[in-house]
């Protein structure tokens, strides 16, 4: 009911606003001008995110969208326009805007001094934006940070910032505010990732010189956004060079890539092409002689990045993005004649095109495909096992961007998703025989949601931004739903047909947020936000695997839905050089699932996953301290966030809350980079967390003489906390040449063409025995008198150094 | 912890491990069913308690876990028993190898410890095929309560010995245990294979004393169920023995005979049994939910009462 009440609230907000709107309309309608356009880059051509345009005579200003594109209303009058970017010159126009006026700006340019004193173009938004929490990587940036065995990683990046909590040592599953791995929404170029690990989650799907941007929206997400409770990673490709050819590589200790981009038509269009494979695979056929049993075990993956981009017109652009990345594992025991294989992989597409109706009206179509497998083949003797899991979404969306006048920004679309399940497929047999192993199990399901918000300023102190989701969800067939009853009768089942429809969901989604200014450096910032996921994750281990299996809501299964309180101070000081801020959250999150106590993936046969499922809710609540330097020869941040996360299912632990596994009391991140000359750069990052939970055995008894184990409550031990300090360093060729002029003989410098870099770095530089895992062994016997039980920690990742050279020309 | 080993081959070499000793909360001593009966056997009745994961572990501690002073009576619905309590100290004479192997104590020490197990010599309550048994212990002013079904035998239509392809030296020396099953339809049965080496070794004894079980020694016919087919198991006592060539490891070798005891059971015994083994072959994996065994026992025991129904067979190792 509270929810319905918060939902009429919003929607009557939105509507007075409309209202509001209108009349100001009348007042001030033949008062403003618009001035619009794409911004890119005078270097390449790439078009510029979250540029800002600045008018300083009003104190008024925007910033450019994830397509450049941007759109200001003022009154009509001769301006000074400043055009910023981070690092590049910025550009100052004088306009003279007495109507519409469509201006596409590039910033920088090749022959850019460089300079003393960085430019930062988010100068200030940090107090200005109704965003909260909120944060974007420039994924350049972040090159110069240590790097786990020389793959800069993004994702172990945005592990670093508060709220944000990595799943295990060196794993990619991250939790933002006590929510679920799954509850993440990662977006390439609009297009859904389901899983952003390569196998056994070392490492992430993106490779850094295919992409251009990451933010993270950790909380007062837009409505613009859906599907997931708690964030939003969206990361962008690169869209090439559009003036002149260029080729980028690294080689490093376990992977090289290697990236060509260029025009297809100067200043018109353009592609960008990288691959990444690593080499492990080589490295373990030299290390494992032919005569060893376990010849031909192996490990390798690989990623390509594609992209290209044409503008059609000067109202018309089309994208074309894609991404296939595979991993291959194998194993065998030739003595034990066993072997395992397991590719698996992801496949995802999507294409766009933004349309401009008007300098008001923006609009972007986007059709998307993703594709996820995982697949496990074993072999012992003449015993053949395989399984395969995986997803196929096809997706469209429609996005319009209106900018009435200067004080609304308002966006409203739909979208839709067809997705395909198949949660495990199994099939055996034991020479000829096989096995009855039931039907392959595929789940249909139709998503949508359609959505508008308006960012609007109230009067000079007070930005709110107000928006409603709608979302729908449908089950349909064809289906068969396993009822199990009594365990000495045999299963019942309904079979659905094609297009049935089992299960219809639907909510309303409503988003606030506001910011108030207090000055002209600080401002109080708020959020709520209301969401539904409609797909789930189930996880059988600790760690996140490849194994554990997405599925989406049934008639079993509810949507999982939960809301976000925040509320944030922020303050930036010395003229904007140091940013801080202080976030408060509570978050609440219901249907979540668990498996049940003692269930097995194998059980899938005969059966379908949710009924070894178990439900129940979950609450998490924090406080958030962010220091950051953005300008200057140093720059970093440090960020500190105490937490408590907890579950409470009645099918576990008697019903009685118990910490997550995400539950982590203390996190600090402290990161930071110097620039010492044009050489060298040196980077540090490092972390401190509380101990993960697990749930280990309390006591032991003895059944026929073999040793058996009481686990105690569910993640009621901790282990110790985990600290680490990683450091690097980053040596530049030098940047200029010297040449004899052959006709005045005079020795002068000219800029290399061919730049290349040595990045080092020390992972867990003071070699911190972290736990990654804790277990019970025992070893000797009653008998002999020497039996022993113990608990070990098993620690992975101790001092890795690890050197890469990259190189552009 | 193989398993892991086995998944992170490439990380592992980078891994290491070391003892720690951190709070585990959460203890609380609860008490310990471990019952069998078979057909045309006793009811045999072991109490223990469980022990903190960190107290002591040598022989006295693991002696001191036994209960003796508890009421346990067994009951087919026709006849109630109470079982008597028959301790190692007091074993008539001729039993004490069958004993000392029942309670894992060498036979030499069993006069100096007391373990008591709950038995009877009244053959009214002896185990019968299609009978239901409930067992009622009384200890320290609580009661547990269970019951078992003796399921019908299923025999094999056959057993036979192959040899496996191992080395040049030893071709045609070494195999598994074949057997082919005809599973019956329309009923769930569930299976649980024991074995032993009754050929003599060197010093004219048995090769086993008791049966063993195979490392996974527990499954039903969920996919299988009406179908023949023949599957093989392992030689699990040649791990335990020092003396054979690692080549011969599995393995049973020509000239061994076999008796393999192949017990049906009913289903919550079959589900206990399957945690069980799988809590043992994960070893606190983190692959793994960690899950405690489902027990079959009424009022907050752990453990287990058991009815076996087994068949017997014997397999001689020739070519």
């Amino acid at each position: 009911m509270q929810q319905v009440y918060q939902s009429l609230f919003v929607i009557i907000l939105l509507v007075s606003t409309c209202f509001a709107q209108e009349e100001g309309k009348t007042k001030i309608k033949e008062e403003q001008v618009s001035l619009s356009g794409t911004l890119t880059s005078g270097i390449d051509g790439e078009a510029l995110i979250g540029a800002k345009v600045f008018i300083p005579k009003l104190n008024q200003g925007t910033y450019s969208n994830t397509y450049g594109y941007y759109s200001l209303s003022v009154p009509p009058g001769i301006y000074q326009v400043e055009f910023r970017y981070t690092g590049l010159d910025t550009r100052i126009i004088q306009i003279d805007l007495s109507e519409n006026q469509n201006l596409d700006v590039e910033i920088g340019s090749k022959t850019q001094v460089i300079q003393e004193v960085e430019v930062n173009a988010k100068k200030g938004e940090n107090v200005n934006s109704t965003k909260i929490g909120q944060i974007e990587l420039d994924v350049e940036k972040v090159k110069t940070l240590p790097a786990f065995m020389g793959e800069v990683d993004v994702i172990k990046i945005i592990q670093l910032l508060p709220g944000v909590n990595s799943a295990t040592e060196g794993g990619q599953g991250f939790y933002v505010r006590g929510g679920g791995p799954d509850q993440n929404l990662v977006l390439l170029d609009e297009a859904t990732v389901y899983n952003a690990a390569h196998l056994f989650g070392f490492f992430s799907v993106f490779n850094v010189d295919a992409i251009k941007n990451v933010n993270l929206i950790k909380g007062g997400m837009p409505a613009q956004y859906g599907g997931r409770l708690s964030s939003v990673l969206e990361v962008n490709m690169n869209e090439g060079n559009n003036k002149e050819f260029g080729v980028k590589g690294g080689l490093g200790a376990i992977s090289s890539r290697l990236t060509i981009e260029g025009p297809i038509k100067k200043d018109k269009g353009s592609f960008i092409a990288s691959a990444r494979r690593t080499y492990l695979d080589v490295i373990m056929k030299a290390a494992i002689p032919d005569t060893s049993p376990f010849a031909g075990s192996s490990y390798f993956f690989y990623d390509l990045n594609f992209k290209a981009n044409y503008r059609l017109s000067p109202k018309d652009k089309v994208y074309f993005s894609a991404y296939y990345g595979q991993d291959q594992f194998d194993f065998g025991n030739r003595e034990d004649d066993f072997s395992v294989e397991m590719p698996w992989g992801n496949g995802i597409m999507s294409a766009r095109w933004n349309h401009l109706f008007s300098n008001k009206l923006f609009l972007n179509v986007s059709a998307t495909m993703t594709d996820y497998l995982f697949s496990f083949g074993s072999q012992q003797d003449e015993f053949r096992f395989a399984l395969e899991s995986g997803i196929r979404d096809y997706g469209g969306k429609v996005d319009f961007s209106y900018f009435p006048n200067a004080r609304h920004r308002i966006k409203f679309g739909t979208q839709y998703t067809y997705h395909i399940f198949t949660p495990t497929s199994v099939s055996a047999s034991q020479a000829e025989t096989v096995f009855d192993t039931g039907l392959a199990q595929k789940l249909y399901s139709h998503e949508t949601g359609i959505y508008a918000q308006d960012e609007f300023d109230v009067n000079e102190k007070l930005r709110v931004n107000a928006g409603l989701r709608y979302s729908m969800y449908q089950h349909v067939g064809p289906f068969t739903r396993y009822i199990k009853t009594d365990l000495s009768n045999p299963d019942s089942t309904i079979t659905y047909d094609r297009g049935d429809i089992i299960q219809f969901y639907q909510g309303l989604e409503p988003r606030l947020t506001a910011r108030y200014s207090v000055g002209k450096a600080s401002a109080i910032k708020a959020g709520y936000t209301y969401n539904y996921q409609y797909v789930h994750l189930t996880s059988l281990s600790a760690v996140s695997l490849p194994t554990d299996i997405w599925f989406p809501s049934t008639d079993i299964a509810k949507p999982q839905e939960g809301y976000q309180i925040n509320l944030g101070y922020f303050q930036n000081f010395q003229n904007d050089t140091y940013e801080t801020s202080v976030e408060f959250y509570y978050k609440e999150l219901n249907n979540l699932i668990e498996y049940a106590d003692g269930a097995l993936p194998s059980d899938n046969v005969n059966d379908n996953t949710d009924n070894l499922l178990v439900f129940g809710h979950g609450y998490s609540y924090g406080v958030e301290v962010f220091l950051k330097k953005a300008i200057g020869k140093f720059n970093g941040w440090i960020g500190y966030t105490w937490s408590k996360t907890e579950r409470v299912f009645e099918a576990i632990n008697n019903g009685n809350p118990f910490p997550s596994k995400y539950d982590r009391r203390h996190d600090l991140s402290v990161v930071g980079t110097y620039v010492l000359s044009d050489r060298w750069t040196f980077g540090a990052a490092f972390v401190y967390a509380t101990g993960n939970t697990l749930t280990l055995p309390t006591s032991f008894y003895i059944q026929n003489q073999d040793l058996l184990f009481q686990y105690g409550p569910r993640n009621s031990t901790r282990m110790v906390p985990y600290h680490r300090l990683d450091l690097s360093a980053t040596l530049y060729d030098k940047p200029t040449k010297k040449f004899v002029d052959p006709e005045t003989g005079e020795v002068k410098e000219k800029k290399k063409r061919f730049r290349s870099n040595w990045a080092f770095s020390v992972y867990n530089v003071y070699n911190r025995a972290n736990p990654f895992f804790l277990y019970v062994d025992n070893d000797g016997s009653f008998i002999g008198g020497d039996f022993q039980i113990t608990v070990k920690q098993v620690t992975l990742f101790p001092i890795i150094p690890s050197v890469t050279w990259n190189f552009e020309f | 912890m193989k398993k892991l080993i086995y998944i992170l081959p490439f990380f592992a070499f980078l891994a290491c491990t070391k003892e720690v000793k951190i709070p585990i909360p959460g203890y609380e001593e609860q008490v310990v069913i471990d019952g069998t009966i078979e057909i045309d056997g006793p009811p045999f009745v072991l109490l223990s308690t469980t022990k903190d994961i960190y107290s002591p572990t040598d022989l006295q501690a693991y002696l001191n876990s036994f209960i003796s002073g508890a009421t346990v009576t067994v009951s087919d619905g026709e006849n109630t028993v109470v079982l008597d309590e028959v301790c190692s100290d007091e074993v008539p004479p001729g039993f004490e190898p069958f004993v000392a192997d029942l309670f894992g104590v060498p036979a030499d020490q069993l006069g100096e410890v007391r373990i008591c197990a709950y038995t009877t010599f009244d053959a009214s309550i002896f185990g019968q095929q299609g009978k239901t048994y409930n067992l009622t212990v009384e200890y320290a002013g609580e009661t547990y309560t269970s019951s078992t079904t003796l399921e019908a035998p299923i025999p094999f239509d056959s057993v036979y010995w192959k040899p496996e392809k191992t080395t040049p030296s030893t071709e045609g020396q070494y195999g598994f245990s074949w057997v082919t099953l005809s599973d019956p339809a329309d009923k769930y049965n569930a299976y649980f294979w024991e074995v032993k080496r009754i050929n003599l070794d060197s010093a004219g004894n048995e090769r086993d004393g008791l049966f063993t079980p195979t490392f996974n020694p527990v499954f039903d016919d969920e996919f299988f169920s009406g179908t023949t087919f023949d599957f093989a198991y392992e030689n699990p006592m040649s791990f335990e023995d020092v003396d054979i060539p690692d080549i011969a490891r599995g393995y049973y070798e020509v000239g061994d005979t076999v008796v393999i005891k192949f017990s049906s059971l009913d289903r919550d015994v079959y589900e206990y049994f399957e945690k069980k083994y799988i809590q043992i072959n994960n070893g606190g994996s983190p692959f793994a939910v960690p899950a405690n065994i489902p027990s079959n026992i009424e009022g907050g025991a752990l453990g287990v009462w058991a009815g076996f129904a087994p068949h017997f067979d014997t397999l001689i190792c020739k070519p």
